[in-house]
């Protein structure tokens, strides 16, 4: 009682021969092929330079950029919460006095080794003061030589977010 | 005259091997891409021409040839290292040479094969070669020390215990049906009707054995579903994990060759050699004007077929306009020239000769279209079906292939005896 009995296959000589099922397996590619063949066009595959991916949502962790106040000057107080939480010790950050009374303390140096970063989205996640993003949707980053993919506190301040929040929250 | 008529198979066994390497490495690739709803390569391009992607191969074959030849410097046995894929490659290659291209022609008097080796033991030769082959992959593995390369070769070696008497005993059967071993006397054979329509082909005449074949001849072409030797999932790639450029190359030329050689070998004893279905070389010498007709017909619709899907497909950006719009002006005046030179051989007459050559050509482009088919289908169940373990492909080989192929001797041994055929 209360057992179900379940059919099993593969013991009739059609299943053991394998042909038939081979045969169908054969038919399913062959009608992807003769589709595709009908009309190239048709195919999903975006012929990726010249066509842009338009799938990027806000929440893809590209380039990071350094946010900025209403005034214009720099949201990142130098607290170094970024760089301690970075798995890969990619931030380096040197602070500075800040002299025009906004605030105490701001980075004078803020540079971001792109070729060690894994983009796991720590620095953001530990910023007290929403100060560092990665919302600029740059995902293909490019240089010639190693030292560029190094950029610098300007270079940060400079990328712009791709989704519309562009002062900081906090 | 007759150095040219001598030189000519040879000729056409290098164009078959080495020149359709290209196409097939393209072929693969494009029938991939389609296959899992890709592209596969389609950007390689000569100011423009792209040709759907068959520039590829030929940049790769540059990459290849420019390549740095290394040698690691643990191997110990550099000599089999480097004669290993000699081996491969050359083996391959020779099981082509006993291939009939076309039925044997008479010019002046004399007697040509188009064959490059016009031996009459066409099938010995061809199993020794492909057999041979074998060791070049064993030598590879072996002399490469390393774990993955000796894991392949030792997957090559249980692999070719496991198919080769069963595609053995699956020929002993056609040898009875046909009464020969030349590989000439088989096409011609199947050149006849069986009740008055179908054609008297292998495949027809011993669908079993046609099955075992095909499916040992896969093994021995070392393809998917049987490319445990390779496993590049597994075991890196195998028996070739530590070659490089174009020691690399001819191993996986000798791979192209021996697909092809394998197409050829199914092609020829299976599925009617360089006969044309209904057309036997009797009729077409006979019956020239309907050959010459059906010819101009199939030429005129085949182009218009193609162009019309090249510009249906071939629009997006406007190189591909470009190029479809030389395309279709290039394809059409070869065709015209074509059609035109056929209008005025059947408006003149041909004499026995040139009947003769006509045929030969007829029957040389049957053979390749169909050699291509088959190459079709070599790729086509690449990328449908998963790989055997080596331990499945053994019992697949000795359990099931090997008592049928055996069944199958003795079924047909039993209707020629009795049927005296």
């Amino acid at each position: 009682m209360g057992t179900k009995v379940v059919p099993r296959y593969g013991d009739s000589l059609k299943d053991r021969s394998y042909l038939f099922a081979l045969a169908s397996g054969m038919k399913t590619t062959f009608s992807k092929f003769a589709k595709n063949l009908n009309d190239i066009n048709a195919v999903t595959t975006k012929e990726y330079p010249e066509v842009q991916p338009d799938d990027i949502t806000d929440r893809y962790r590209g380039m990071h950029r350094l946010t900025h106040r209403e005034d214009n000057s720099v949201r990142c107080v130098a607290c170094f919460m970024c760089a301690t939480a970075c798995p890969s010790d990619c931030i380096f950050i040197e602070a500075e006095e800040r002299e025009d009374g906004v605030d105490e303390k701001q980075p004078q140096r803020f540079d971001i080794d792109l070729l060690e970063c894994i983009f796991c989205g720590y620095c953001v996640e530990a910023c007290p003061c929403d100060a560092i993003r990665m919302d600029t949707g740059i995902f293909s980053i490019i240089a010639k030589n190693r030292e560029d993919f190094v950029i610098n506190k300007e270079q940060l301040l400079s990328n712009r977010g791709a989704f519309g929040k562009e002062n900081s929250l906090a | 005259m007759h150095i040219f008529m001598i030189l000519f198979p040879i000729v056409i066994t290098i164009m078959f091997t080495l020149t359709t390497i290209p196409l097939l490495v393209w072929m693969e690739r494009r029938v991939a891409a389609l296959i899992q709803d890709r592209l596969g390569p389609n950007r390689c391009n000569i100011q423009g021409i792209h040709l759907a992607g068959l520039i590829q191969p030929i940049a790769d074959m540059i990459k290849l040839v420019f390549k740095e030849e290394f040698y690691p410097k643990h191997i110990k046995h550099t000599f089999y290292y480097i004669l290993a894929p000699g081996i491969v490659f050359a083996s391959a290659f020779l099981s082509f040479m006993v291939i009939p291209y076309a039925d044997d022609i008479t010019l002046n008097g004399f007697t040509y094969h188009i064959q490059a080796l016009p031996i009459d033991l066409g099938v010995l030769w061809v199993f020794a070669f492909a057999g041979l082959g074998v060791y070049g992959i064993i030598i590879a593995g072996w002399s490469s020390h390393n774990k993955y390369s000796i894991l392949g070769a030792l997957r090559a070696s249980s692999q070719v215990i496991s198919y080769e008497i069963a595609m053995g005993l699956s020929i002993v059967s056609m040898l009875i049906t046909y009464n020969s071993i030349s590989l000439n006397d088989m096409v011609n054979f199947q050149g006849q009707l069986l009740f008055g329509f179908i054609p008297a082909w292998g495949i027809v005449l011993q669908p079993l054995a046609g099955i075992i074949f095909i499916v040992t001849a896969f093994a021995e072409s070392n393809r998917a579903p049987f490319d445990a030797a390779e496993g590049e999932s597994e075991i890196v790639a195998g028996y070739h994990t530590e070659y490089s450029a174009m020691k690399f190359a001819l191993f996986f030329m000798g791979e192209y060759i021996a697909m092809s050689a394998a197409s050829a070998l199914i092609v020829t004893i299976f599925f009617g050699g360089y006969q044309i279905p209904w057309l036997n070389t009797e009729f077409m010498h006979t019956h020239m004007q309907l050959v010459l007709g059906l010819v101009m017909l199939v030429v005129a619709l085949f182009s218009l077929v193609f162009v019309k899907w090249m510009r249906r497909n071939n629009c997006t950006s406007i190189s591909q306009q470009k190029e479809t719009k030389f395309a279709t002006l290039f394809i059409s005046a070869i065709v015209l020239i074509l059609e035109a030179f056929l209008l005025y051989l059947l408006s003149v007459g041909m004499s026995s000769e040139g009947n003769a050559i006509f045929t030969m050509i007829l029957q040389i482009t049957s053979f390749a279209l169909k050699v291509m088919l088959m190459n079709f289908v070599f790729v086509w169940v690449r990328w449908t079906f998963p790989r055997f373990r080596y331990d499945q492909t053994q019992s697949l080989g000795w359990k099931i292939l090997l008592p049928l192929a055996l069944f199958n001797i003795f079924i047909t041994a039993i209707v020629v005896v009795l049927g005296g055929f």
